[in-house]
């Protein structure tokens, strides 16, 4: 290979330079300053998700790049999926660095590597998310996971945040090694790690010996299985989840789990899509049956499993399993708008709820069982409303996001692909079911009585930004979503394809 | 039998004139249809001589050596002195910060390498690319320094 | 020249290894052991293949690996230290506050 060819454009990386350098930069001003220095290296996290952004707007009018190549000998793609997806992530990345602030402060724990970890994780994402390659699907999955394990045992002095991390660590670790026999098996079939390369093998039938792609697509499966937290790969969730500090919790239930979907669509989407030879039909017509079977599962044991919790992390643990299942609804029909809104809607409502969770725990997360929620509904009004429009929009009453994205993934789910209508009317019946607890916690705040000794939780400015955002986020998805579907209509074909055929 | 006790290192000169030997035979030439395992049957054989060599050694001279424990010589020895306390305690916790921060620089050594079996062809945006690759090491390891972690308390 | 197929088979078992002893290890630390074993034995794949295609691709994706494992160690045993530093155990089974 020539130097040429290798179409270096570093436009077309921009935004994962800038959140990589502010990172970067966070950590000298942290070693540099000796108080801390708290507020200034929030606001350099929130310039650099600032200038991501701008960078991420000027990839989508094209001005710099061309849309729709490839860039760094294939490593990175420039298209409407990748975009949509990087655009989740880093609203994820500034409602997560809009809460953080009152989470250090009130808990005095060190600020510099927060900010710089939560940057990094974003990097990761979004090098997950514009992966042409599984070499740049491993490393950004990787620099996701590494800062999301530190993050999730953040409160070193707690052996709970101790032990979520650890077991995020464990299970992650061992997933990561399951996608990469996965990656290592489908090279030694395809010959290359380029996703669109695996494609045009598959299509020309030029495959080594068949079993290992299979065999590797089977582990890479179970890779991303366990790093999406769909069934049976879903065991490490609850306890993470309930471990972890609430504001971690809120940011790896939705930033990394839309990148891991980011690249898994692109990988099964893109890569292992080409229904022309008969290893790719066996290869497509397999993962798209497992994937519904899987999409079942996550979704049935998420939600019964969710009706029994006392705690309401461990709760919304469970209903992030479930709603993992949802989207793996719009997963099967091949086409990434779905997913990528219903992703965009969970992550508002989700990160608005956690928020608020984060609030009403108190400093260490001393109360997140739902009975210490009784009586709270007219005490603080700000909080516990928007608790239960969060929860309302996470169980899909109108008019809000979460309704409007569901609606948008079964329906497409029933008209692209006939073969798995029984798909949605199980999802359907799921989230019937889910509605009762999520009724629950507002049932407890607003009609049982408040115990004794009761005192508000003071809500800082970050906080209050964050609701803010979040509630316009849920009514905006929910009462005018033409904008975001017609951005999204934009990019179909990208990454659209032929699965409704095997399935007619 | 006689040379054996007036002359010891003989026995190792017989021994590796024999590996010469099997060596010769058993070394197939490079269009031969042996095997290239079967290249390494000399430092095999080596390998079995060398390890029963202390062996054989420590074994016989078992037998001979008189045997008189006391407490005296079963007391570990420690540049001399009295041992004081137990080895199996706990280390500072520096020990693991040190070999993390080790681990993480030595292993980055890796990308050096390639890079320097394709300077001349990479050229000047190989070495600006590497040293944007080793300013983030500097940055790593200068954070790592003003927080302490290098410091020995 | 040794056929691809040992390679494939001893990565194969070497990979298997790992996830026996991840699920049956009660130490911490020989369930991370465990876990760069399988990565190890993934890198064995890569430079197999890498060898039989003859390509360069399977080799950069191991440095990849080599990089990524170290990172990940170093964070694993920063992790580990934090839970013996509150708990005084290495047994994954007493790690037991968050259950179902």
């Amino acid at each position: 290979m020539e130097f040429a060819d290798l179409n270096i454009s570093y436009s077309a990386i921009a935004p994962e330079i800038i959140t990589s350098l502010t990172g970067v930069a966070i950590m000298l001003i942290d070693a540099f300053s000796k108080q801390g220095a708290r507020r200034t290296n929030a606001l350099v996290a929130i310039i650099g998700f600032g200038l991501t952004l701008a960078a991420l707007a000027g990839l989508w009018t094209g001005t710099w790049t061309p849309f729709g190549g490839d860039y760094f000998s294939g490593m990175v793609v420039v298209d409407h999926m990748r975009l949509i997806f990087s655009f989740i992530i880093v609203i994820v990345g500034i409602l997560a660095v809009l809460l953080a602030g009152q989470f250090l402060k009130d808990e005095e724990l060190p600020a510099g590597e927060f900010f710089s970890l939560v940057m990094f994780a974003s990097a990761g994402m979004l090098m997950m998310a514009s992966a042409g390659d599984l070499v740049m699907v491993f490393l950004g999955l990787e620099t996701t996971s590494i800062a999301t394990y530190i993050l999730a045992g953040y409160r070193k002095y707690d052996v709970r945040a101790n032990e979520s991390s650890l077991k995020y660590f464990l299970l992650g670790s061992f997933a990561t090694a399951f996608l990469l026999y996965g990656i290592a098996l489908v090279y030694g079939a395809t010959g290359t790690t380029n996703i669109v390369g695996i494609q045009k093998a598959i299509a020309s039938g030029a495959i080594n010996y068949p079993p290992l792609l299979l065999i590797g697509a089977a582990m890479m499966l179970v890779g991303f299985g366990f790093k999406i937290a769909s069934a049976p790969f879903h065991l490490w969730t609850p306890d993470v989840y309930e471990g972890a500090p609430t504001l971690v919790t809120a940011f790896m239930a939705t930033g990394p789990k839309a990148a891991v979907f980011a690249a898994f669509l692109r990988v099964f989407a893109v890569g292992f899509s080409s229904p022309t030879t008969g290893v790719g039909e066996t290869l497509q017509e397999t993962w798209v049956s497992v994937l519904a079977v899987i999409a079942v599962l996550t979704m049935t044991i998420g939600n019964v499993v969710a009706l029994t919790q006392k705690n309401i992390k461990r709760m919304l643990a469970y209903s992030s399993i479930a709603h993992a299942g949802y989207a793996l609804v719009g997963f099967v029909t091949g086409d990434f708008g779905p997913v990528a809104f219903y992703l965009l809607a969970y992550a508002v409502m989700n990160i608005g709820a956690f928020a608020v969770i984060q609030m009403l725990a108190r400093p260490g997360d001393r109360k997140t069982e739902i009975s210490d929620y009784a009586g709270v509904g007219f005490e603080t009004p700000l909080l516990s409303f928007s608790l239960a429009i969060f929860l309302l929009s996470l169980a899909g009453i109108p008019p809000t996001g979460g309704f409007i994205a569901k609606f948008f993934v079964f329906r497409s789910a029933w008209e692209s692909t006939p073969g798995l209508r029984w798909l949605v009317i199980v999802a359907v019946i799921n989230s019937i079911i889910s509605i009762y607890y999520y009724l629950y916690p507002i049932i407890v705040m607003f009609f049982r009585p408040l115990p004794a000794g009761f005192s508000k939780p003071k809500v800082g400015a970050g906080v209050t930004a964050v609701l803010v955002l979040t509630l316009a986020g849920v009514f905006f998805l929910g009462l005018m979503p033409d904008r975001v579907l017609g951005a999204l209509n934009q990019g179909r074909g990208a990454a659209r394809v032929a699965i409704q055929e095997a399935f007619r | 039998m006689r040379t054996f006790y007036q002359n010891p290192e003989t026995i190792i000169v017989n021994a590796l004139l024999l590996f010469q030997q099997a060596a010769s035979t058993a070394l197939p030439g490079p269009d031969s249809a042996t095997p290239p395992v079967f290249s390494y049957l000399p430092i095999a054989l080596f390998l079995i001589v060398a390890a029963a060599f202390p062996g054989v050694a420590l074994l016989v001279l078992r037998a001979v050596r008189p045997q008189v424990y006391g407490p005296q010589k079963m007391m570990p020895y420690e540049c001399g002195l009295d041992p004081i306390r137990d080895a199996r305690e706990r280390f500072s916790v520096r020990f693991y910060i040190i070999a993390m921060l080790f681990l993480i620089f030595d292993v980055e050594t890796v990308f050096l390498l390639p890079w320097a079996i394709a300077f001349d062809r990479l050229a000047l945006f190989g070495l600006i690319e590497m040293i944007i690759f080793v300013g983030i090491l500097v940055v790593g390891y200068y954070y790592a320094w003003r927080k302490g972690a290098l410091n020995w308390v | 020249m040794i056929p691809l197929s040992w390679y494939l088979a001893l990565s194969a078992v070497l990979f298997s290894i790992g996830v026996v002893g991840v699920l049956v290890q009660r130490n911490v630390i020989a369930l991370f052991m465990c876990i760069e074993l399988m990565l190890n034995a993934v890198n064995l794949t890569f430079v197999a293949f890498s060898r039989f295609l003859d390509q360069t691709t399977g080799q950069l994706f191991v440095f990849i690996v080599m990089a990524v494992a170290a990172a990940e160690a170093a964070v694993g045993l920063a992790i580990i230290i934090s839970l013996f530093r509150n708990r005084e155990t290495l047994n994954v089974d007493e790690a037991d506050l968050l259950k179902l």
